[in-house]
């Protein structure tokens, strides 16, 4: 199978000063009452752990604030209560962060719809709250997230995000370009037994129960889809070349081909493992087998160096 | 005239986004300066850093960041404050901002620009914190006023006050953004001349300005569309007390393509004269 290139996604989750526009659609806010430590006079932490605490409960709980207990935290101004005033930044938490889920799985959003995406997100957003500087990273739980979620399929959904991330951790992966058949050449024969391969290092092979990446394709290319495809389990490379990112489908023999190889063992201890995976076949269909695997592995860019 | 720090008047610049990569390194277009979003060049290894080692290489680069969180009662992070160190060795960046506000507490991280509440407290409690990010920089930081939707209860002083002496206590350098200015302004009912004429102006070593979203009720700080005429005058108004310093356009939704933003950015001329 060919390797299919992923849309140009740099635009991942790019940060910004701005306050996310989302953050205007109408939703009123869920409201509680304040806690006891919250009454008397508030020190700038304690001020700073109300505020935090209010925005970042989920807009559809009860937040720890009431319309009078915001007084002593917030003025209100000329046209916006303090409840209305702190729900601005409230909504605008929430937004900023669904944002950056939408960027990281645009296909997990089509299959989901925007609805149970979203609520999805609000879901996640209160189960893992972002610690780090960066947004980079704030989706890497989505995956197993799906698989504990109540949704319609939750094995796919999960199978579709791991797609999804491992595109995303491709890009944040260090570049590094692939050998050709070129610098095979250049390598002399009775060195090849020894020879070692590093592998692509934003590589990471998916083994996937759904047909996810063929969903993921047919999604690019605005071809209809079934809701929910038939399970088919599948071995998926996602992987960087300059500043293209690449999904190949793999064979077993090629999978195990890569790993073995990925895991620093030399060409000949590699191929005894295919081999041996492929014990099951005739001596030719497995010489041909093992000749395409390596052909496939280096012409797809599965590789960057070889060690001699 | 130069700036209290010494920094360069880069002229006009453009915050450099991802949907203009391919037009910056095929068409290198005459661009005084790009300003980067530190945020988006940090925890990652691959090709954002590409990009922008190839723009770094064309163009004067200014590192503006998000997560700071200098008004935090957390810890200062000095993991973050490496990488940034790292990361403006490695861009050659003319210097580093970041805003007055706190992003997070207790570890948490909201990834927006909170309000302080302006109090002495306060006040004294992120100049320590100024004054040891800019030890541990070596180099003056330059803080931005933010936009702000909500006031505490406790403040004491108006943020200009609170913002000028934060400057003169902590030694630091100041972004300021007009446009903000004025969001503020009409969210808190202040005048926004008030505010220009209370700050140091001659801590100012960059400006901001930007669209923004009038709600009728409230404003925010949308950086979407054009700049409006009454914030280009802000500009003009800072710009001509101040000691000169680069303007820089912030455009981050629905942006246009390159040619059209930066065609906006330079419209600055029309209002600080032909200094820049």
């Amino acid at each position: 199978m060919n390797r299919q290139a992923t849309v140009d996604a740099l635009g991942l989750h790019e940060r910004a000063s701005a306050t996310p526009e989302r953050a205007e659609s109408a939703r009123p806010p869920a409201l509680g009452s304040a806690p006891s430590w919250t009454e008397g006079k508030l020190d700038l932490r304690a001020q700073q752990q109300w505020f935090a605490a209010i925005i970042s409960t989920p807009q559809d709980e009860p937040a720890p604030v009431d319309a009078r207990s915001a007084t002593r935290l917030i003025t209100s101004s000329a046209t916006l209560s303090p409840l209305e005033r702190i729900d601005i930044y409230r909504r605008g938490y929430h937004a900023r962060l669904i944002e950056c889920l939408v960027d990281d799985y645009p296909v997990l959003q089509y299959a989901l719809g925007e609805d149970a995406f979203e609520a999805l997100s609000r879901r996640y957003i209160a189960r893992y709250p972002s610690g780090a500087p960066s947004l980079n990273y704030f989706g890497r739980h989505m995956a197993e997230f799906c698989r504990a979620e109540p949704l319609p399929e939750p094995g796919f959904a999960a199978d579709l995000a791991a797609l999804e991330w491992a595109i995303v951790l491709s890009i944040h992966s260090p570049t590094a370009e692939a050998i050709g058949f070129e610098d095979l050449g250049q390598v002399a024969s009775e060195r090849w037994p020894a020879a070692r391969f590093r592998v692509n290092p934003s590589l990471r092979i998916l083994r996937l129960e759904y047909p996810a990446n063929a969903y993921l394709q047919a999604y690019r290319q605005g071809q209809p889809m079934p809701a929910v495809p038939g399970a088919r389990p599948t071995s998926v490379a996602v992987y960087r070349t300059g500043r293209s990112v690449w999904r190949l489908e793999l064979e077993p023999a090629m999978v195990t081909l890569v790993e073995s190889l990925g895991s620093g063992v030399p060409l000949e201890a590699g191929l005894s493992q295919v081999q041996a995976s492929l014990a099951h076949e005739t001596e030719q269909e497995i010489a041909k087998k093992i000749a395409h695997c390596f052909q496939h592995s280096v012409s797809s860019g599965l590789f960057s160096a070889i060690l001699l | 005239m130069a700036n209290r720090f010494q920094l360069p008047n880069l002229g006009i610049g453009l915050g450099l986004r991802t949907k203009h990569y391919s037009t910056i390194l095929e068409q290198k277009p005459a661009v005084d300066w790009f300003e980067i979003l530190s945020e988006n060049y940090l925890r990652t290894e691959g090709r954002p850093l590409d990009f922008l080692d190839r723009i770094a290489e064309l163009y004067p680069v200014v590192m503006h960041g998000v997560s700071l969180s200098i008004g935090s009662t957390d810890p200062l992070d000095r993991q973050y404050l490496s990488e940034l160190k790292a990361l403006r060795d490695r861009c050659k960046a003319r210097w580093v901002s970041d805003h007055l506000c706190w992003t997070g507490v207790a570890g948490k991280n909201t990834h927006d620009l909170l309000p302080l509440p302006y109090t002495e407290e306060a006040l004294q409690h992120v100049v320590d914190r100024v004054r040891a990010v800019q030890d541990f920089l070596g180099a003056p930081l330059a803080l931005e006023n933010p936009s702000s939707y909500a006031e505490f209860a406790g403040n004491s002083m108006p943020e200009w006050e609170f913002l000028g002496r934060l400057a003169e206590q902590a030694d630091c350098a100041l972004l300021l953004d007009v446009n903000n200015v004025y969001v503020s302004s009409k969210n808190h009912g202040f005048d926004p001349l008030t505010y220009l004429s209370r700050i140091p102006l001659d801590r100012v070593v960059q400006f901001h300005v930007a669209g923004h979203t009038d709600h009728g009720t409230h404003i925010i700080d949308s950086h979407i569309g054009p700049v409006i005429e009454a914030v280009w005058q802000l500009l003009a108004q800072a710009y001509r007390r101040s000691a000169g310093a680069p303007v820089l356009l912030e455009w981050d939704a629905e942006i246009p393509s390159f040619e059209d933003t930066h065609r906006e950015a330079l419209r600055a001329r029309e209002f600080i004269g032909a200094e820049a």
